[in-house]
């Protein structure tokens, strides 16, 4: 758990901060989420305070570590570990070796602030990295859940491979994300799709077109549906739903979960001869699909507001198939119910799910709305639980909005 | 043979009494000797042309079964007590641990009818007494040797698709049952003697099914019996640790080939070694199970195979007990292969029966590099 304080600098800037067990190493993060900004990422940029007497000639080291986990813990067997820890940069905090370091405004600040005992560190995530995902447990699951996650690990040691003590070591879960480009494109994702029957002619005709082609999570997304039937069958439902799409890459297996459907008769049968046009709305939210395993949400699962993952965006000029990690992509998926004999037409249409880009006006209209949720949410926990001291992560939720605020 | 060689002697008449007490002397060596005529039908005649076996090898199998009897009802009480009572331990693939437990608890309770047996230096109870022995060994032999194909099977599917790959609950129920059923059907037609026989073998204080009678009938049946419990359970086993094997190491290349692409170098450091070891670890678990399968039953595939189709002279009664014992060795170590390297099991056993000195911590509280180094310690207890 990440410990938070809020520094009184001269600027109000919120900064993260966890000391070691045994209080002498304090590591000072200025977020806790990084995002990938496709061509380029946030540098893990933090500043580590140590008491030099305590080190007696002894070195701090930090870690920025990922963590693949792809099965339950429980299933271990033979001495098979679904996990996968991978050290992806690695960096002697103290003594400072690269006094000529470029610092980011905030270490300048931490450091001006914290004093002589400070020392910066500053980590880049390699191109490739993967961005943090959580894949939602079953509810009687034990242990860590599945997914990526990525932390700031800090230790005290003689050498750099020397293993480290626990009461003289921290770990700062951190997060890596993806935003949205700040243009959201111009282009409507369609398919059109049609199908003939076996014993008699004609075909039914199926277009689906989305309004948009990036949506913000928590948007509504409009599938326009046209149907025209051709054929002698005639089209009993329309379901339409929202398709998240998983890739596990490092096993090489994919699943793909529903985060949110609908089902329509209204215009239905839509007989031979006829046509219908119609527009479905849905909202795909993580909290709808709660007790489904295996969804993959963005980050941690103690947050009460957590959102499904972001769509995974990869740099142009890069193929999709070189993606690492878990790759998450999203689609709206329209069947016709063509009665029994005559089967499904489905088809599906691909769109992307994603947190507003940092500095747009959507962005503060979303930081806005989820500030607003938070103090809800706030006031209503504390009138369910007056004497409960656990408020503890709305606390951390609302000091990440303030966060996300442009200073 | 020596039986009609007695009653020649008989019809002698009185005068050749010393000569009935010598012959009675050459038949008291002859197995088979001690089992009443109405009962003779029991004994092949292949065992009546051996000596018969002294009471100190009697004794003596009775103290390896004893010896057999305490550790397996130990090492299977315990595991079917914790298994069955602890909360942490109740998913799907543990049935299977149990089921395979169940099994070998039955094959134990053969032991105290053979200790009473070697007492008696014959079979106690003849037809039923033999009856009851060979359906319990039958029972629990075919059933072990189909849990341990099916325990492969869920390891398979868990380890290859760690995601939606687990067996669930009615369906491990329904492999379960699945095992019972495959037992069946060589345990119940040889009992009623609708298909092959129960007989005595070896120091004849044992019983299986009959591999003697020289017909077409008791031949295809032990052509099936080996088929059905010994090929095919063991094609299945080697299938499927393949097939793990395979997984692990697809998994192993891919995770490898994302670190490469991600430039870690300092996996090279600790975490690469610990990596390579992970197949080699698997490689020596699935080696185990399949050597211990292989150990218990070759010798009685072997043994019943020679008895139906090769040269019969090999079968001695001491050569025939050997692979009796092999297979319930083999169900006292199960327990130990298949849970005593389970970190929950031994967490609990830790915290159940502190005496017995097995020091696990709870494998929650276990972080990632220390959980490294008790797998691989339960690797080297496993080998």
């Amino acid at each position: 758990m990440l410990d938070l304080i809020s520094l009184v600098l001269v600027v109000a800037v919120k900064v993260f901060k966890k000391t070691t067990p045994n209080g002498k190493v304090t590591v000072y993060l200025g977020k806790r989420d990084f995002i990938d900004h496709v061509d380029y990422c946030d540098p893990v940029d933090g500043v580590v305070v140590v008491d030099t007497e305590y080190l007696k000639g002894r070195k701090v080291y930090s870690q920025l570590v990922t963590t693949y986990r792809y099965g339950r813990e429980e299933d271990e067997v033979m001495g098979v570990k679904f996990s996968k820890e991978m050290v992806i940069g690695q960096e002697q905090v103290v003594p400072l070796v690269n006094s000529k370091m470029e610092l980011t405004p905030v270490q300048e600040k931490l450091l001006k602030k914290l004093g002589p005992n400070a020392y910066p560190f500053t980590f880049n995530f390699p191109e490739m990295a993967p961005s943090s995902v959580t894949l939602q447990p079953a509810e009687e699951d034990q242990g860590k859940p599945m997914g990526v996650d990525y932390s700031v690990r800090t230790y005290v040691a003689e050498q750099e491979d020397q293993k480290s003590h626990k009461r003289s070591s921290v770990t700062l879960a951190i997060k890596k994300l993806q935003h949205a480009p700040i243009t959201r494109g111009r282009r409507l994702p369609s398919s059109l799709v049609s199908k003939g029957f076996t014993f008699s002619n004609g075909k039914i005709n199926l277009e689906v077109t989305l309004d948009r082609e990036i949506y913000y999570h928590g948007e509504k997304i409009a599938a326009n549906v046209i149907v025209s039937n051709n054929s002698r069958k005639s089209v009993r439902n329309i379901r339409c739903m929202v398709v998240q799409h998983v890739e596990i890459t490092m096993i090489n297996s994919q699943f793909s979960r529903h985060v949110a459907s609908l089902e329509s008769r209204e215009g239905c049968p839509v007989t031979p001869g006829a046509s219908l046009s119609k527009t479905f709305y849905m909202v795909p939210l993580a909290r709808n699909s709660k007790d489904v395993r295996g969804v993959a949400l963005d980050g941690h699962l103690k947050e009460d507001d957590v959102n499904l993952a972001s769509s995974t965006l990869v740099a142009e000029g890069k193929c999709p198939a070189d993606a690492i990690g878990i790759v998450v992509s999203y689609s709206v998926r329209v069947k016709l119910n063509c009665g029994t004999l005559g089967g499904e037409l489905v088809t599906d249409v691909p769109f992307k799910l994603l947190h507003p880009a940092e500095g747009t006006v959507e962005r503060q209209r979303f930081n806005a709305m989820k500030k607003m949720q938070s103090i809800e949410r706030h006031r209503y926990e504390n009138t369910l639980y007056t004497n409960e001291e656990e408020d503890n992560i709305v606390f951390e939720d609302f000091a990440r909005l303030r966060m996300n605020e442009p200073e | 043979m020596a039986l009609n060689f007695t009653q020649e002697i008989s019809d002698i008449g009185p005068m050749a009494y010393p000569l009935k007490m010598v012959s009675r002397e050459m038949v008291e060596h002859m197995l088979g000797w001690n089992i009443p005529e109405e009962h003779q039908d029991l004994v092949h005649e292949h065992w009546r042309n051996f000596p018969s076996v002294s009471k100190y090898w009697h004794y003596c199998l009775a103290l390896i079964y004893a010896m057999l009897m305490v550790t397996s009802l130990v090492g299977n009480g315990i595991v079917i007590w914790i298994f069955g009572t602890s909360k942490s331990l109740r998913s799907a693939s543990n049935m299977f641990v149990i089921n395979l437990a169940i099994f070998d608890l039955m094959m134990m309770l053969e032991m105290p009818l053979l200790i009473i047996n070697s007492f008696y230096q014959r079979l106690v109870g003849y037809q039923l007494g033999c009856d009851i022995y060979a359906v319990l060994g039958s029972l629990s032999g075919i059933g072990g040797a189909i849990t341990n194909a099916v325990i492969a099977f869920d390891r398979y599917k868990t380890i290859s698709c760690p995601l939606d790959g687990r067996i669930n609950k009615v369906q491990a129920s329904l492999l379960i049952a699945f095992t019972w059923f495959w037992a069946l059907p060589f345990t119940i037609l040889p009992a009623f003697r609708i298909w092959g026989r129960y007989v005595p073998e070896g120091f004849l204080t044992t019983c299986s099914f009959d591999y003697f009678t020289d017909d077409q009938d008791t031949k295809v049946f032990v052509a099936c019996i080996f088929v059905w419990s010994y090929c095919i359970p063991m094609t299945l086993i080697c299938y499927f640790y393949s097939q793990l094997f395979g997984a692990v190491r697809l998994h192993e290349r891919m995770l490898q080939e994302q670190a490469k692409k991600m430039n870690v170098k300092s996996l090279a450091a600790n975490k690469e070694d610990a990596s390579r070891s992970v197949e080699i670890r698997i490689a020596k678990v699935a080696f185990t199970i399949f050597f211990l399968f292989v150990c218990a039953w070759t010798p009685y595939a072997f043994v019943t195979m020679t008895g139906a189709f090769g040269d019969r002279n090999l079968l001695t009664p001491i050569a025939t007990m050997v692979p009796a014992v092999c297979c319930k060795v083999v169900s006292c170590i199960d327990p130990w292969v298949y849970a005593i390297n389970h970190p929950r099991y031994r967490a609990e056993l830790t915290k159940r029966l502190p005496w017995l000195g097995v020091r696990e911590s709870d494998p929650d509280a276990v972080s990632t590099t220390t959980s490294v180094g008790t797998a691989q310690s339960q690797a080297t207890a496993e080998a």
